[in-house]
């Protein structure tokens, strides 16, 4: 179940701030980094909500987030929709995209979901990739920004841009960690906990799986349409499913069904492949590496193991004063 | 062109042999799923082992057969490292920890055939025995690819007859049925496990060694036949080599006859095929077990 402790709150603020802050010394390059950062951690964050609290492990969001960003530059660029009015449509469309998909695979589990999922991510990837209008393989150039002038930002600047999306990656993390906090919420975690159980008491089982994915969607596609806009450019190569496998690697480095843990780890992947870029072109093979330690090692990721280690250490300290429960008490609870 | 009867030989002829290649990869995927319950994502990247290790050792010795030989053997040896090292530890971890692990695999693989082969395509020629074209019904076709076609009809007869007339193929069969009541027959599930699992390796290897005239090498060759690949397994059902070859010859077909009959959305169409299995039989067309 998920409970925005202390530990999550001073983490995703440290993370919001730190980035706030390195925006502010860093060069046009660091910014970059810092935007890419933040839409693989929204990206990632919206993961984490169906496969770490939902059990629905998606090799599609890296296709939901490509659709976020190919509906946002398809409308301005080919149609010359407002660009917040394609922001928006963007947003209903992955969730449209996503609630779809949560529908019709929410029959199948395990790896048969896993494969579902890669099936509509590929068909999207497809689609997009073998559509002329959507510009095939080329992709669509000049992606226009948000124009904020209204009020005073200048996206086109690039400290302005890195601010915007630190913002929407805040915004994400406050939505999903309200929607996994709400009576909804818990109901999905009691779906992935025990599914038939919740049949049992009346649940259509279904509405939640379709309703979490397209939420999930919706967050994914924000973020998808703030990496079109980042870079000004749409390609295929964003929706391929490698991409999707990707940042589930990032969610397990950060820390599955953590939700802080995730943004934890986008931030790592992105500045440390940076890092190690600079060194070896064998970035992946690294990566790779890392992610069968993190796997065999227990699967807690950088932050889920740290919060494992202090809460461990809580339940710790907290076992003296359960002595004193009378022995009936205790009896009661080893039996439920 | 469309109407003459031997442009659809030529197509089925294509179909058969994509439809075999497949069966190689995917009957060991398949039947690793079944017994083992292991989702092993980096068979893809084991495909792309065998297509490099057969270049270098027909190189090395400046005969096809080579190749042919080495490779299911080095992957074979491979797969057993990768098993006894890592996938046996992850038995037990169920199916999300496995993609991922496997997953992994993937990256390492395809900066390792970087790192060794190069970034470029490689290839190799054919046999001298195989490299013209025979006639067959009046069709012209070139011959290494009607040795991949009879190469694939006789491992699949042969794994049929195992499975089907050995006491290997029994064991098999119950382990892909009920683990642990086989076990409590005294059966030894683990070595069978094993032994299937190096099986599997070594076609994959296969697969790749005899790919490579046709579709010459590539790092990313593993990682994209691997969705066809998966498709297969789960279309035709887990753990059963009736599905692997129901789903082999599906999506074999449904490939290269999407291609000509219906370009526009030919490739959406392996995808269209596992997400409506999957949605009206979610456990696959010829499951192991009902």
């Amino acid at each position: 179940m998920f409970r925005q402790s202390l530990l999550k709150t001073i983490v995703i603020l440290a993370l919001l701030g730190g980035g706030v802050v390195y925006t502010f010394f860093t060069g046009y390059f660091g910014k970059e980094l810092v935007i890419e950062a933040a839409t693989l951690a929204i990206l990632a964050i919206s993961l984490d909500m169906v496969a770490g609290y939902g059990g629905m492990i998606s090799l599609c969001h890296g296709a939901i987030f490509g659709i976020g960003a190919y509906t946002f530059a398809a409308l301005t660029v080919l149609f010359g929709v407002h660009p917040l009015l394609a922001f928006a449509a963007a947003i209903v469309a992955t969730a449209l995209f996503g609630a779809v998909v949560g529908a019709i695979t929410s029959r199948t589990h395990g790896i048969f979901f896993i494969m579902a999922t890669l099936a509509f991510g590929q068909m999207a990837y497809v689609t997009i990739f073998e559509s002329r209008t959507l510009g095939g393989d080329d992709g669509l150039a000049g992606v226009p920004r948000l124009d904020l002038s209204a009020i005073g930002i200048d996206l086109m600047n690039s400290t302005n841009f890195a601010l915007f999306a630190i913002a929407a990656l805040a915004l994400v993390y406050v939505i999903a960690a309200f929607v996994l906090r709400s009576g909804f919420g818990r109901t999905l975690v009691g779906i992935h906990v025990n599914e038939a159980r919740m049949k049992a008491v009346g649940l259509t089982v279904w509405h939640y799986k379709a309703a979490a994915f397209g939420i999930s969607g919706a967050l994914a596609g924000l973020g998808g349409a703030i990496a079109a806009q980042q870079t000004m450019f749409v390609s295929p190569e964003l929706l391929v499913w490698m991409v999707s496998g990707t940042v589930l690697m990032v969610v397990i480095f950060g820390g599955i069904g953590t939700l802080v843990g995730p943004a934890v780890g986008a931030v790592v992947w992105v500045f440390l492949k940076h890092e190690i870029s600079s060194i070896t072109v064998h970035w992946h093979m690294i990566a790779g590496a890392v992610l069968i330690i993190t796997i065999v090692a227990g699967g807690r990721g950088l932050y889920g193991q740290i919060e494992y280690m202090i809460e461990n250490r809580r339940a710790k300290q907290k076992q003296p004063d359960e002595t004193n429960v009378s022995p009936l008490a205790q009896e009661r609870e080893t039996h439920a | 062109m469309v109407t003459d009867w031997s442009y659809w030989a030529v197509q089925t002829l294509n179909g058969l042999q994509l439809s075999m290649l497949l069966f190689l990869l995917s009957v060991g995927l398949t039947v690793i799923f079944g017994l083992l319950h292991f989702v092993n994502l980096a068979h893809g990247a084991l495909y792309g082992l065998g297509a490099y290790i057969g270049i270098s050792a027909a190189a090395a010795t400046g005969s096809y057969w080579a190749g042919f030989a080495a490779a299911p053997i080095v992957v074979a040896l491979t797969g057993m490292l990768l098993y006894l090292g890592l996938m046996k530890r992850m038995r037990q971890a169920g199916p999300m920890n496995q993609v991922l692990v496997t997953l992994g695999l993937i990256f390492v693989f395809v900066d390792v055939f970087r790192l060794i082969w190069g970034d470029l395509a490689i290839g190799t020629a054919a046999p001298a025995i195989f490299s013209g074209r025979s006639d067959v019904f009046g069709v012209v076709y070139p011959t290494y690819r009607l040795f991949i076609i009879a190469l694939g009809a006789i491992v699949m007869a042969a794994l049929a007859l195992v499975l089907s007339r050995t006491q290997l193929g029994a064991m098999i069969r119950a382990g892909v049925d009920n683990d642990q009541m086989a076990a409590c027959l005294g059966v030894n599930v683990e070595r069978i496990f094993f032994i299937v699992f190096c099986v599997g390796c070594a076609l994959a290897g296969l697969a790749g060694a005899v790919a490579v005239p046709v579709f010459s090498a590539h790092p990313d060759m593993g990682t994209e036949i691997l969705i066809s690949t998966l498709i297969v397994v789960v279309v035709g059902g887990m753990g059963s080599l009736r599905g692997a070859v129901a789903g082999s010859f599906l999506v074999g077909f449904a490939q290269t006859f999407g291609a000509v009959l219906v370009p526009e959305v030919a490739s959406l169409l392996i995808y269209a095929l596992l997400a409506g299995v999957l949605v009206f039989r979610p456990t696959g067309l010829f499951p192991a077990r009902a």
